[in-house]
């Protein structure tokens, strides 16, 4: 093989993270491994998000040379699939390595049936090389809950390849045959053969610039659902090169709503800039149009309702994920996760005021009282849970001097009352 | 030789129930003549697609032939005129006469159905055999034996069933708990003098364990439905039978919009100072609802009706069953004075009920055939479902969706609110309705796009016709 993919089977890494999970009432911890891939000489590891999570507790690094080294979580990109991890370099000088790092190539410049390698750890195997060819470059999926439970895909299409991508395989590297990081292998069909994705590097190059200097990427939001036009343009008399995106659907309450967008609009403008969405392709790049403006700035959108065309103004909010912070609250026997604005929206609820129940510790407090997944704690003693401060708040008394603690829950839009008996 | 302990006890306890507790020796004598208070009735419920007939029993319960079968045997979803062909059987006879149906009562959950003059004089109400009101109330142990009936196919053969009481419970009407089965839901149950003491309900579940071969065993929850064990006793039937619904739609109704009342349990109650009383959360008032303008608020926990304290009934839950009987037995316009406990305070809400809006069952509706799908009216309990101001105009519900029909390959889904049909938008049920008649009729259209709302998201269907 060339120099360069000699470099690049060098770069590549095995990546053992043990993380915290807040299941069944409890903290547990569960180890897993993937791959990744060192893109910087001051050691920069580009990984999956779904490999290396804010959760992670340890995460090792198994270098080339077999040795193993520590490293920390530097930013994390659920959307992408994303995540840069930093080797402890002070370990790397103090036992005299010497780090060797890979490039990007260009996945524009891709073509399909051009030949790919994927390199990485599948099912525990270090070190494994596998050939395949590009199959598609520009492949759409949009997953809500496909990072851990979080939402990615909205903002990228992906790259698909038929070299066999295993679990373990996450995160490593797929290259050209000069040893051009293209992509970040990132999922595969199970039981499918040979169906693999990958993001493509011109997705993960800017990532990993913004997550190394940010450690987040914040995203502008304003509540469309976008959706192909496919060929309804007739319907909607509408000129192909005239573009327009559909809106699919508007979030309740959300900016886009507040401006009066409503579901089966044609957006044909974005601050002046056609739109084009006849394919599903085509949707990541508007998506990003708008994710990519600042928070709270003003778009203007230019819409299609029957004849009329109008425009709006919509304030962008921060993009956030239905996903909300996790928490353990032992001595209960409750694992909560804080109810976020977008599950709010999405469940129909008043406010985002408390916590969901993802797991109940049979016998614990929570469970003899009757509380159960799903319920969403709104008071503690008469308290609304605003954040997760005033539950740990509560939690604590209660571990300092158990006494019988009034929960109020909702569940369908039901309120039901419980008390936990020390 | 634990097995055989086991057995020998068993084999012992059957000598002493066969030997010890003879029934009365002209039980089959009473069997035949209680056999003319049942009858069994059948009825096809008509759909989009198909014609579903359904087989249950009831019991006779006056003069004029009127039967009375349980709450369960009809779909609450089903409108009045889909429910036709009513027929009754008289037991062991392949013949039917016509039935009428008159209705549901709110109260009780009965569904009424009259027989024909020519079979009324073969019938003898339940009330013939009701037992004098100094008799001794149905007691632990009491021996018990009622009748229930084979299937069509066996020209609804009576047999007799036998069993004792297990225990008695409020629920909140007072219920016997046999043994074993005693009757078939719906039918009557006696004592040993042949004295009516209540009518079988709908069996409970039992669990059973699953054993398969090589497979873990599994708890499985199995419920009897020709036969069953709980008994509602008399004196929570005969003060109701005059409770014969004035119209086929059961109306009115009372209603007070409290929604989604929760059970408080004990250790709640005990947590709130209340001792041997129980309560009900509040979850929402509903708009315009009479629990709105007599001002109760959501999370207002009900303590009391008409000044009584909630009593403390087994399980918690029962305690929801409890005030929602407490409202049905009235009729609109009646006063209900309500004690609720907001935060530490407790008050007096003086409710007049109101007459329930209009129901799913009775909302207009209309089916397209060629579209496949049944638009229906969107009445107040849809907008209640979807958070909406149910005052305003509000448009049509998927009600229906024909399979493999133009709109199921759509992707039309049932309870699909149409918000739009072909970018004009739909206010009214009537809009819905014009609309889907004008593109059912057009047989030259290609196609049509209908935007629905569905779990507060919208969608945009294109619906290919050729």
């Amino acid at each position: 093989m060339s120099r360069g993919f000699n470099q690049l089977l060098d770069a590549v890494v095995r990546i053992d993270v043990r993380e915290v999970a807040f299941e069944g009432g409890t903290k547990r911890y569960t180890a897993s491994l993937g791959s990744g891939v060192i893109l910087t000489a001051d050691g920069l590891i580009l990984t999956n998000a779904h490999v290396v999570s804010p959760r992670a507790i340890e995460v090792n690094i198994t270098l080339a040379n077999l040795e193993r080294v520590g490293a920390k979580l530097v930013g994390w990109d659920h959307w992408t699939d994303l995540a840069v991890l930093r080797v402890d370099m002070d370990e790397v000088r103090r036992r005299g390595w010497k780090l060797v790092h890979a490039e990007f190539g260009d996945s524009d410049k891709l073509f399909p049936g051009q030949e790919v390698f994927a390199v990485g750890t599948p099912h525990g195997l270090t070190r494994t090389v596998t050939r395949g060819i590009v199959s598609n470059k520009n492949r759409y999926f949009e997953d809500s809950r496909g990072v851990n439970g979080y939402e990615t895909g909205a903002f990228n299409t992906w790259l698909q390849t038929d070299a066999a991508i295993n679990p373990g395989n996450s995160g490593g590297p797929l290259v050209t045959s000069d040893g051009k990081v293209v992509g970040i292998s990132s999922r595969g069909y199970m039981g499918a053969n040979n169906l693999g994705f990958a993001i493509p590097s011109s997705t993960a190059n800017s990532v990993m610039t913004r997550l190394a200097r940010d450690g987040a990427i914040s995203r502008s939001y304003i509540g469309i659902v976008p959706g192909a036009l496919q060929d309804l343009e007739n319907f909607y008399s509408l000129e192909v090169s005239s573009g327009g995106v559909l809106v699919q659907s508007v979030d309740p309450g959300s900016p886009a709503a507040r401006a009066g967008l409503r579901g089966g609009d044609i957006l044909l403008q974005i601050d002046g800039v056609k739109v084009d969405g006849r394919f599903p392709e085509q949707l990541p790049p508007i998506q990003n149009l708008i994710a990519s403006r600042p928070v709270g700035s003003t778009l203007k959108l230019s819409s299609k309702r029957g004849a009329e065309v109008r425009t709006y103004d919509v304030v962008t909010e921060k993009l956030e994920s239905r996903v909300g912070e996790e928490l353990a609250l032992e001595r209960w026997g409750l694992s909560v996760r804080k109810v976020s604005r977008t599950y709010a929206r999405e469940n129909q609820l008043d406010d985002d005021v408390g916590a969901v129940v993802i797991g109940v510790q049979p016998g614990f407090p929570a469970a003899v009282a009757g509380v159960s997944r799903g319920d969403i704690i709104t008071k503690v003693n008469r308290q609304p849970i605003e954040s997760l401060d005033s539950v740990k708040t509560a939690h604590a008394a209660y571990e300092a001097m158990p006494a019988p603690t009034l929960l109020e829950t909702q569940r369908s839009r039901r309120v039901s009352l419980f008390i936990l008996q020390p | 030789m634990i097995a055989v302990l086991t057995r020998r006890t068993l084999f012992i306890l059957a000598f002493a129930l066969l030997f010890g507790r003879a029934p009365a020796a002209d039980l089959p004598g009473l069997w035949a003549e209680r056999l003319k208070s049942v009858v069994a009735v059948e009825y096809v419920t008509e759909t989009e697609v198909d014609r579903r007939p359904t087989a249950t029993m009831g019991t006779v319960i006056d003069a004029h032939g009127t039967i009375i079968i349980p709450a369960g045997a009809i779909d609450p979803r089903a409108a009045t005129w889909q429910l036709k062909d009513f027929k009754v059987y008289l037991p062991g006879e392949a013949t039917s006469t016509p039935g009428d149906y008159i209705g549901q009562d709110a109260f009780t959950g009965w569904h009424f159905v009259r027989a024909d003059a020519a079979t009324r004089a073969r019938l003898t109400p339940i009330t013939t055999y009701a037992a004098p009101a100094e008799s001794k109330a149905v007691a632990l142990a009491d021996f018990l034996w009622g009748i229930s009936l084979r299937g069509k196919d066996e020209d609804f053969t009576p047999y007799i069933l036998q069993s004792n009481v297990a225990f008695i419970q409020s629920l909140p009407q007072r219920t016997a708990i046999t043994q074993q089965e005693v009757a078939a839901p719906g039918l009557p149950v006696f004592n040993r003098e042949g004295q009516f003491v209540g009518l079988a309900l709908s069996s409970f579940g039992q669990t059973f364990l699953q054993l398969s071969r090589g497979a873990r065993s599994a708890a499985i929850m199995l419920i009897n439905v020709e036969e069953s064990s709980a008994v509602l006793l008399a004196q929570e039937i005969l003060p109701y039978l005059g409770r014969v619904p004035k119209n086929v739609s059961g109306r009115p109704l009372a209603w007070l919009g409290a929604f989604g009342l929760e059970p408080m349990d004990r250790d709640v109650a005990k947590f709130l100072n209340l001792s041997a009383q129980s309560g009900a959360v509040v979850s929402e008032v509903l708009e315009g609802s009479p629990a709105e303008k007599a001002g109760v608020r959501p999370r207002d926990i009900i303590l009391g009706i008409d000044g009584k304290p909630l009593p403390q009934l087994k399980p918690d839950s029962v305690v929801v069953r409890y005030i929602e009987s407490e409202i049905d037995r009235r009729v609109p316009g009646d006063p209900l004075r309500l004690t609720v406990l907001r935060g530490a305070e407790r008050m007096e809400l003086q409710a007049v009920l109101g007459e329930e809006p209009k129901l799913i069952r009775e909302a207009e509706r209309k089916y397209f055939d060629r579209l496949g799908l049944t638009a229906r009216e969107f009445v107040y309990g849809d907008a209640i479902e979807r958070r909406v101001k149910a005052a305003e105009p509000s448009g049509a519900i998927v009600h229906h969706v024909k399979p493999s029909s133009p709109v199921a390959i759509a992707g039309l889904r049932l309870d699909d609110w149409i918000r739009e049909i072909d970018g004009a938008e739909i206010k009214t049920y009537a809009d819905a309705v014009a609309k889907l008649s004008e593109i059912e009729r057009d047989e030259a259209r290609p196609e049509f796009v209908i935007l629905v709302s569905r779990g507060g998201e919208t969608a945009v269907l294109r619906v290919k016709l050729r």
